[in-house]
């Protein structure tokens, strides 16, 4: 039996993060996964969905220089270059991660894993072979999640789709429905309305991005419904029916009524499920709970002391940079040093047109708390830059704590949102003032500056807008 | 005598408006930083 100091099962995010980690800090360790490196993230979540948007971006863009007198003809789209264009970014992704775990003396092997010890873990290959090692430490679950199946909408592949299979499309839907108003339904569902696919979103909740600020939400709401799309909020998909040319007749229930709607491809993305089950968790004692998450402390650790969650199987928000983190916060636990998780907010990045991206309370929370607030609004239709780039719509909102001026929360809704929150996420972790950001000189003309003008405005000292 | 104490914008502002001098306040925030009640703890009763 080959003995190792630490044992990670899954390469996601979290996993070969934390392998990583812990060969850094001279751990003898083996990271196992069965599909590919680099996890749901890299293969077909993260990076292939940004690959998309990004394309989408550019695509509607030169469609869009008339205002700037650019006159362009003729813009096509061709699907099958666009996506091995995405699988070529995968690939040397993926690689790099293989490159990354090797150049750090991490062992990999291929195949599912079983834990059967508090310290031991079976491996099957495909070949249906057994390999049994041992953690003289300890054996950290990074197992992922998995896409929610509804019974009446089975995956077939082709027409009832998940998110896998959405990234991955080679031809552009005449008419797409997406049951689900997350953030994976609003981003690949609005990546091909840019590419001209018609629009239907059934969410069953009353708001689309629950959680989210909703003023941030109604600009892309906006958006979508501008680019002749449908929103059913309060809905539910019934079932559906297929036609004689291959197109299905969706069944949904909102306001009450009935209604058919015929579509080409129906995009199932109501959230994901933790990776727990057919582990063996259960048989060693590790604690699961009712939603299939593994509970953990601040050191990442389950209740039995040697086996350690990170990541989406350890509990929301389901993120991979918080994997991460906690990939390498379990390394350095298991390594012997004084780590666990301190941070003050994990920020969100929602890759809609344009971006959403928050960090910290929202008002509502921040209100929820008891606590009395200083709201600061900047929006980019005021702003040099956004107006140099031809993309005005949205704002950044700022919440603080009316009493000590401290920043609870920034919420961004515009272009750069997601990049401008790393901003805002250090101002978080620093216990920044509102006049903390104010005063930092932004560079002109850049869209960070309606960080420094937002909290400017929570104090009633913006220049650019009216205090009010 | 630090050449410049770990304070934020805010921190450094109250040290003026206060008429604080940073240099010589004992800092007793995370990673040395001076922090908003240090500086009030060495404002001069006057």
């Amino acid at each position: 039996m080959k003995t190792y100091d630490a044992i990670v099962i899954g390469a996601g995010p979290g996993g070969y993060p934390c392998a990583i980690r812990l060969a850094q800090l001279k751990q003898k360790v083996l990271c196992i996964e069965k599909e590919n490196v680099g996890g749901v993230c890299l293969n077909w979540g993260c990076i292939p969905s940004k690959a998309l948007i990004s394309a989408a971006h550019l695509y509607e863009k030169s469609q869009a220089g008339a205002a700037m007198g650019i006159k362009v003809s003729g813009v096509e789209l061709d699907a099958n270059k666009m996506q091995d264009w995405k699988e070529g970014i995968v690939k040397k992704l993926t690689g790099g991660v293989g490159s990354l775990l090797k150049g750090n003396g991490a062992d990999v092997v291929n195949g599912t894993a079983t834990v059967v010890g508090p310290k031991r873990v079976d491996v099957t290959r495909a070949d249906g072979s057994v390999e049994q090692f041992e953690a003289t430490k300890a054996i950290v679950i990074a197992t992922g999640s998995t896409t929610i199946e509804i019974p009446t909408f089975k995956f077939d592949g082709d027409t009832i789709i998940g998110a896998k299979e959405a990234v991955s499309l080679r031809r552009v839907p005449k008419r797409l429905m997406v049951i689900g108003g997350g953030v994976i339904g609003l981003e690949l569902g609005m990546v091909y309305q840019a590419f001209g696919a018609e629009l239907i979103v059934v969410e069953a909740l009353p708001e689309l991005l629950t959680g989210v600020d909703p003023d941030c939400t109604k600009i892309v709401e906006r958006k979508i419904l501008k680019r002749g799309g449908t929103i059913h909020k309060n809905a539910k998909a019934l079932g559906y029916e297929k036609q004689k040319d291959g197109s299905v007749g969706v069944k949904i229930q909102a306001d009450g009524k009935e209604q058919t709607i015929v579509v080409d491809t129906v995009l199932v993305a109501v959230g994901m499920r933790p990776s727990s089950k057919g582990l063996g968790l259960e048989k060693v004692g590790v604690t699961v709970d009712q939603r299939g998450f593994v509970p953990t402390d601040k050191f990442c650790r389950t209740n039995v002391p040697s086996i350690y969650a990170i990541g989406d199987v350890s509990g929301p928000p389901l993120l991979a940079h918080k994997a991460t983190k906690e990939g390498e916060i379990a390394a350095e636990v298991i390594a012997g040093h004084k780590a666990e998780k301190d941070w003050v907010a994990i920020p969100g990045a929602i890759f809609t047109d344009p971006e959403i991206a928050t960090v910290g309370l929202t008002e509502a929370e921040a209100k929820a708390k008891g606590l009395e607030v200083s709201i600061g609004k900047f929006p980019f239709s005021v702003l040099g830059k956004a107006m140099a780039m031809n993309e005005t719509e949205g704002f950044v909102k700022i919440v603080a704590d009316k009493k000590t001026k401290q920043v609870l929360g920034v919420h961004i809704v515009g272009p750069e949102a997601s990049t401008m929150i790393s901003e805002a996420s250090l101002s978080l972790e620093m216990a920044a003032f509102l006049e903390d950001l104010s005063l930092t000189i932004h560079p002109h003309p850049t869209l960070g500056e309606s960080l420094m003008e937002a909290a400017a405005h929570a104090m009633g000292a913006a220049i650019h807008i009216a205090n009010r | 005598f630090n050449e410049k104490p770990l304070a934020t914008p805010a921190t450094r502002k109250l040290a003026r408006d206060l008429g604080v001098d940073l240099r010589r306040v004992p800092p007793t925030g995370p990673a040395g930083r001076v922090t908003k009640d240090d500086v009030r703890a060495l404002e001069a009763p006057e």
